[in-house]
């Protein structure tokens, strides 16, 4: 078989892995879901705001909640490969590493984005706001997108150390953050009725940050997963 | 799967191999050659580096210098001479919540076998675990996890076999049965290179014996001649 088509069938072998043990174990995307409902539903609580003020927190709120749930979806992620070593029997197949970074990082972005798929719904009802536009979800892909891939390569880095559940929140909340401005100010920028003309900008960054990461995880996971 | 074309040179080359951990090397400057069809097992003391040479012949660990070649090709250069190489670790390697046979289908298809069913079913059989088949990996013991271990890294049908302390865990049958595995491996066609701290009942199936001291192969002889290397004999029966 080519090596290309190879490459491409263990990427994909590797998210539907992914999805087959979250399946079974159910102990990711629960966790993150009950963790980004808790975040909509004590905001909602705690800010008795007017209605106009709620719809522009509504924004906020999305990727607040959708940034941590995705970030302990990406410590699960870690651990999963961890058990019993399973990292390295993905390490020992004969294909260029950064198939394995490409796999990890689809399911992460399904799994955060099945997350925001729950939320949008519960939003709209709690902020009094239509969440559902097709520019908005087209932002969520591209901002999920970036901060899977980011927070992918970074679950990779920290891998190794004995610290990791606490050093990947610490390296990737600083990096992510032009990517969750972005993400905000552009669902913002949206549900406020905005022209996409005006929020071209933003967009554009989003996109820059998804192919950013992808190269960077094509160019530098083999590197970042050596002993 | 992914076949070299063999012929008398296919050999595993390794070239003043150094590897530090914290500025102490472990291995150094370590040099060994194995030749088509060798059985090899690789003595040494805690500590010595056997698993670190093992997890860099498997490409899992990257050397601070030195060169390995395998089949003539440099194997650093190479992702697709991985698909040559079974590796047997300490740990299993597998995903707890699923089942035997779903973890093996997961490597089937990350290496391309062909008939992955087929393949997958003989090697269940063969590990003795078809009762056991379509159980979560978690319910295993240590045993039974690690015949279910040697499955996987054989599914391949790999040239150069690797295998740190395999015998770990398993009880007499299963030894035995591993012994028999072993023996049918050791064929011209296939490197097998199989680190134990005590290789006693190793003895008779391997070719060739490598004793690892100070970071380098002191000896690398033939199964036959440790008789010998008073040494080597005196450190086997110390460690028997």
């Amino acid at each position: 078989m080519k090596p290309m088509l190879h490459y491409l069938r263990v990427t994909w072998q590797i998210f539907r892995k992914d999805i087959r043990v979250e399946w079974r174990g159910r102990q990711g995307v629960p966790v993150m879901l009950v963790f980004a409902l808790l975040v909509v539903f004590l905001f909602n609580f705690a800010l008795q705001l007017s209605p106009n003020l709620q719809a522009g927190l509504a924004a906020g709120l999305l990727w607040v909640a959708l940034a941590f749930a995705s970030t302990l979806g990406l410590n699960r992620s870690i651990s999963l490969e961890r058990e019993s070593s399973a990292l390295d029997g993905l390490l020992l197949v004969p294909v260029d590493r950064s198939a394995i970074y490409f796999g990890k990082a689809l399911s992460n972005f399904t799994f955060t984005t099945l997350v925001a798929l729950v939320l949008l719904p519960i939003l709209s009802l709690f902020y009094q706001q239509n969440m559902f536009h097709l520019p908005l979800v087209l932002v969520i892909l591209l901002g999920v997108g970036a901060y899977t891939g980011l927070g992918t390569l970074l679950a990779a880095l920290s891998i190794q150390s004995r610290t990791r559940d606490v050093l990947l929140p610490i390296l990737l909340y600083p990096l992510a953050l032009p990517i969750l401005i972005a993400s905000v100010e552009a669902s913002r920028g949206i549900l406020a009725g905005q022209p996409l003309g005006e929020l071209q900008s933003w967009i554009y960054l989003l996109l820059a940050a998804d192919i950013l990461f992808s190269a960077a995880g094509l160019m530098f996971f083999e590197t970042i997963l050596e002993e | 799967m992914f076949p070299i074309e063999t012929d008398p040179s296919f050999q595993i080359v390794i070239r003043e191999l150094v590897k530090r951990y914290h500025f102490q090397p472990v291995l150094n400057q370590l040099s060994l050659t194995l030749a088509d069809g060798d059985f090899c097992i690789l003595v040494g003391a805690n500590g010595a580096g056997k698993t670190t040479l093992l997890r860099i012949l498997a490409t899992l660990v990257r050397p601070d210098r030195g060169e390995i070649y395998l089949g003539g090709k440099l194997i650093a250069q190479a992702p697709e001479l991985r698909g040559e190489i079974g590796y047997i670790g300490h740990q299993p390697m597998f995903y707890n919540d699923l089942s035997a046979v779903e973890n093996l289908r997961h490597y089937a298809h990350l290496y391309l076998c062909p008939d992955p069913e087929i393949l997958i079913q003989n090697a269940i059989q063969a590990a003795g675990l078809g009762a056991a088949q379509h159980k979560p990996v978690r319910t295993f013991s240590r045993g039974m996890q690690q015949r279910l271990s040697i499955a996987r890294a054989l599914l391949h049908d790999p040239h150069l076999l690797l295998l740190d302390e395999p015998y770990t865990g398993l009880d007499t049958e299963a030894a035995q049965s591993l012994d028999e595995r072993l023996q049918h491996l050791h064929q011209p066609g296939r490197i097998i290179l199989l680190a134990a701290h005590q290789p006693g009942r190793l003895l008779k199936m391997a070719s060739h014996i490598a004793w690892l001291q100070d970071g380098k192969i002191s000896h690398h002889i033939p199964a036959a001649s440790i008789p010998e290397v008073p040494a080597l004999q005196a450190y086997l029966r110390e460690e028997a």
